[in-house]
């Protein structure tokens, strides 16, 4: 289902903490809005859910009637009663009769790991374990639309990097429509189909993800994105995470040199250019000395120029 | 998870809790404005179901002080009044409130006071003079201060002594009943002015004597009226009247002349009828 | 000494079965007893929308409910007179000197606690909770009620609190009731009819009446409310 914001605005106190022109979110994919802390990822999507006073406009498939959602809110909340008492409420808020709520239970538990605990009382699940049962109530009701807030916050280690593979599989084969927030660009990449990035409450880039991490439309979306952004003669340079390595290429700069270390196993140089704290892989040079300028550069493609920014 | 909604369970549940308290105001009913002493001295208890066997008709009896009770005959709240005030009441039958009055019974009033009688009341030569002992002692003196008839019974005695009872020092107001008076009035070693049923009734938990009784001034007569239909739309004048003329049949006046007779081997009130009181009983 | 007389008079009293006591005491829990009812029914989902919404007059509400818990219950019953009078504007339903009127000026003063307390107790829930059973499309009622099992403790510290208040309360009781025997007296005004009598030992034994009843319906709540837990 496709979900068409526009004209939105959300005032809170005087302040203005979300205001979007158009937003397009496309039908059957997963997009991530991505931004820092307080950007206002979490009040568009109550504003999604409804739950939000605000001005403008929330249509679905071109119609102001919302659907049946799934929401998984960043603190998972339940009611008394056993995780799968909790589900089973959930799915017969949304309709489903007593025969398929069982296997949707059954399935969605299985996805996130939690069919030993279906008989806990869901107040007395760990963290980590909430989040899961959390999103697995989400999963099952496979609504047209899934509202999800910050989907792996407390979830870490092996389970996270699992769950980050099988969470887009799984609500992509429910057909559905996911709008997810978080505020971890690694994150993000690994879930996005597309990606908004929400920065201050206004939407800085909207698209397929794939574009929009390898051509950061603007400087402030680059740099939350991770990119070294320099600031040059009348405008700015944003160098992709990772692109710059010690030695002559196609657009260089110069560092200067704090200290050389290892980062994933590989020997990295540490310094400034231009004032701005970089780090450029090292390769097979000898490692320099501190305090010494050394010539780094990275590939045209992996290196943009904003100009008028700062 | 249970999951039905409790409203209709709980609509029912009041509705079941509301009808087993009982039915209203039945047309077959009448609100008795009358006084605490009737109440406290367990008269009404004996009178009102009697009423009720014979009549069919229900007497709600609403115990306030006299003056409360002629207030609410004024303003039509209630159909008939039992109260012994009869300076307020001349005012409420002139103003047209009250009519068909009868006398029903009397007692009388009591003077009493600690047993060592530091205001040597026990030597008055009549209520007047009881008073002005105690105004001159300067001992404490508990008031009604209620409106009520005993309380309007001692404003005027003060004022046949010539005595503004607003600046008497030992002279204090209760604001209630008239048992609550006499407990203060005992625990204070005070004086006060009381009926004789609820003096009697009360007279073993109290260190109270009778120090001044007898005179013709300390008559207290207890009137029945019906609250004038004409003026009050709304009175059940008809069953006021029946209850006002029950109040004077020889049955209600013998009870009242045997009442108190056996608990207290005297009786508390004096029925209005005098055959009734050369022969008690039911 | 009276006061033991009293209390000792008050299981005897009980042991015995004697009627009229338990005529009253039944009296005094179908009236009490049926206004927090009404109480809980009105006040739990005003306490409700108070902790869970915002809406022009809230504040105005909430002000109003927290004065009403100070209101002293004989002011109530003067204002419930003065409307149910003959003369007042609902004279007509004839219902002063009714049980219906002590319900009803009981309802009055129980409210504000009940408000009060349904409040708190929603107001402890996280707001996430409400939140997500409208998204998930439970209807108002469902979610009242959802929401009223998960607040439970509370809501059962304002049933506690309401009829806790009205059982005992005696000026509106008096007011509004009239102390009739066999229709409208009550523990609390059968005590104040004793006590003006001078039948002190039994004033006391209705009050141990009354304490008991008091203590049994808290135990019985706080049971549902620790099984609950």
């Amino acid at each position: 289902m496709r979900v068409e914001i526009a004209d939105l605005e959300v005032v809170r106190a005087g302040r203005t903490v979300l205001a979007l022109e158009r937003l397009v979110i496309g039908s059957g994919r997963v997009t991530v809005v991505l931004g820092p802390n307080g950007a206002g990822k979490t009040t568009l999507l109550r504003a999604v859910a409804g739950l939000e006073r605000c001005r403008g406009s929330v249509t679905f498939d071109g119609r102001p009637v919302r659907p049946r959602l799934a929401v998984a809110f960043q603190r998972p909340v339940f009611l008394r009663g056993t995780v799968r008492a909790n589900l089973a409420l959930a799915l017969e808020l949304a309709g489903i009769s007593p025969a398929d709520r069982e296997a949707r239970i059954a399935e969605a538990a299985g996805v996130l790991g939690i069919t030993a605990l279906l008989e806990r009382p869901a107040s007395r699940l760990s963290a980590g374990e909430a989040q899961r049962a959390n999103l697995a109530r989400a999963l099952a009701l496979r609504a047209p639309v899934t509202l999800l807030d910050e989907p792996l916050a407390g979830i870490d280690g092996p389970a996270r990097r699992e769950l980050l593979g099988a969470l887009p599989a799984a609500f992509r084969a429910g057909g559905g429509t996911v709008i997810a927030v978080t505020h971890d660009p690694a994150e993000a990449a690994l879930l996005a189909d597309d990606l908004v990035v929400l920065l201050d409450g206004r939407v800085h880039a909207a698209g397929p993800a794939a574009e929009i991490l390898s051509a950061p439309p603007d400087a402030e979306t680059a740099s939350f994105l991770g990119w070294d952004t320099i600031p040059g003669e009348g405008g700015v340079w944003a160098i992709a995470p990772g692109a710059l390595r010690v030695g002559r290429g196609e657009v260089a700069f110069s560092l200067a040199v704090e200290r050389a270390t290892v980062v994933g196993g590989s020997p990295v140089v540490l310094g400034r250019i231009a004032g701005v704290p970089c780090l450029a892989r090292l390769g097979e040079a000898p490692p320099p000395a501190p305090g010494e300028t050394v010539s780094v550069s990275a590939p045209r493609s992996a290196v943009r120029w904003f100009p008028g920014s700062r | 998870m249970r999951l039905r909604t409790p409203a209709p369970l709980v609509a029912v549940l009041a509705l079941a809790l509301l009808s087993a308290c009982g039915s209203g105001g039945s047309s077959r009913t009448i609100i008795v404005a009358t006084t605490t002493s009737i109440q406290d001295s367990g008269l009404l208890d004996v009178l009102l179901p009697a009423f009720e066997t014979q009549t069919g008709i229900r007497a709600k009896a609403i115990a306030v002080g006299s003056g409360a009770a002629i207030a609410m005959a004024a303003r039509g709240d209630a159909d008939a009044v039992f109260v012994h005030d009869p300076k307020a009441e001349a005012q409420a039958v002139a103003a047209g409130d009250l009519v068909d009055g009868v006398l029903v019974m009397t007692n009388d009033f009591l003077i009493v006071g600690p047993p060592d009688d530091p205001a040597q009341v026990r030597a008055a030569r009549d209520a007047a003079d009881a008073f002005r002992r105690i105004a001159v002692a300067g001992v404490p003196f508990v008031s009604r201060g209620d409106n009520s008839g005993t309380h309007a019974k001692e404003l005027t005695l003060w004022t046949a002594v010539g005595v503004d009872p607003s600046t008497l020092s030992g002279r204090l107001e209760s604001g209630q009943g008239m048992g609550a008076t006499l407990t203060i009035a005992s625990e204070r070693r005070a004086y006060t002015l009381t009926d004789r049923a609820t003096y009697t009734v009360l007279r073993a938990t109290l260190a109270l004597e009778p120090l001044f009784q007898g005179d013709a001034e300390l008559v207290n007569p207890y009137h029945a009226y019906v609250v004038n239909p004409e003026r009050h739309r709304g009175v059940r004048a008809d069953l006021a009247r029946a209850f006002v003329r029950f109040l004077v049949s020889p049955e209600a006046q013998r009870a009242i002349a045997a009442f108190g007779l056996e608990r207290y081997g005297e009786p508390l009130f004096v029925p209005a009828d005098p055959r009734a009181r050369e022969e008690p009983g039911r | 000494m009276t006061l033991w007389d009293g209390v000792v008079d008050a299981f005897r009293l009980l042991g015995r079965g004697d009627p009229y006591l338990l005529d009253v005491v039944r009296r005094t829990v179908l009236v009490s007893g049926a206004a927090t009812v009404l109480a809980l029914v009105g006040g739990v989902p005003l306490g409700y929308l108070l902790a869970r919404t915002r809406w022009p007059g809230r504040a105005l509400i909430l002000a109003a409910v927290h004065t009403g818990m100070g209101l002293p219950p004989v002011i109530v019953g003067l204002v419930f007179y003065l409307l149910l009078a003959r003369s007042g504007p609902l004279g007509r339903l004839e219902l002063l000197y009714t049980p219906q009127a002590m319900v009803a000026a009981q309802v009055a003063i129980a409210a504000p606690l009940v408000v009060s307390f349904a409040a708190a107790a929603f107001q402890s829930l996280p707001d996430e909770l409400g939140d997500l059973l409208h998204v998930l499309g439970a209807g108002r009622m469902r979610r009242l009620w959802l929401l009223a099992r998960e607040a439970r403790l509370g809501l059962l510290a304002a049933v506690m609190a309401g009829f806790g208040a009205i059982v005992s309360e005696v000026g509106a009781a008096l007011t509004v009731g009239g102390n009739l025997d066999g229709s409208t007296r009550v523990l609390t005004t059968a005590i104040v009819l004793e006590a003006s009598r001078g039948e002190y030992a039994r004033a006391i034994a209705f009050g141990t009446v009354l304490l008991l009843l008091v203590l049994g319906t808290n135990l019985i709540l706080t049971a549902a409310q620790q099984r609950g837990r």
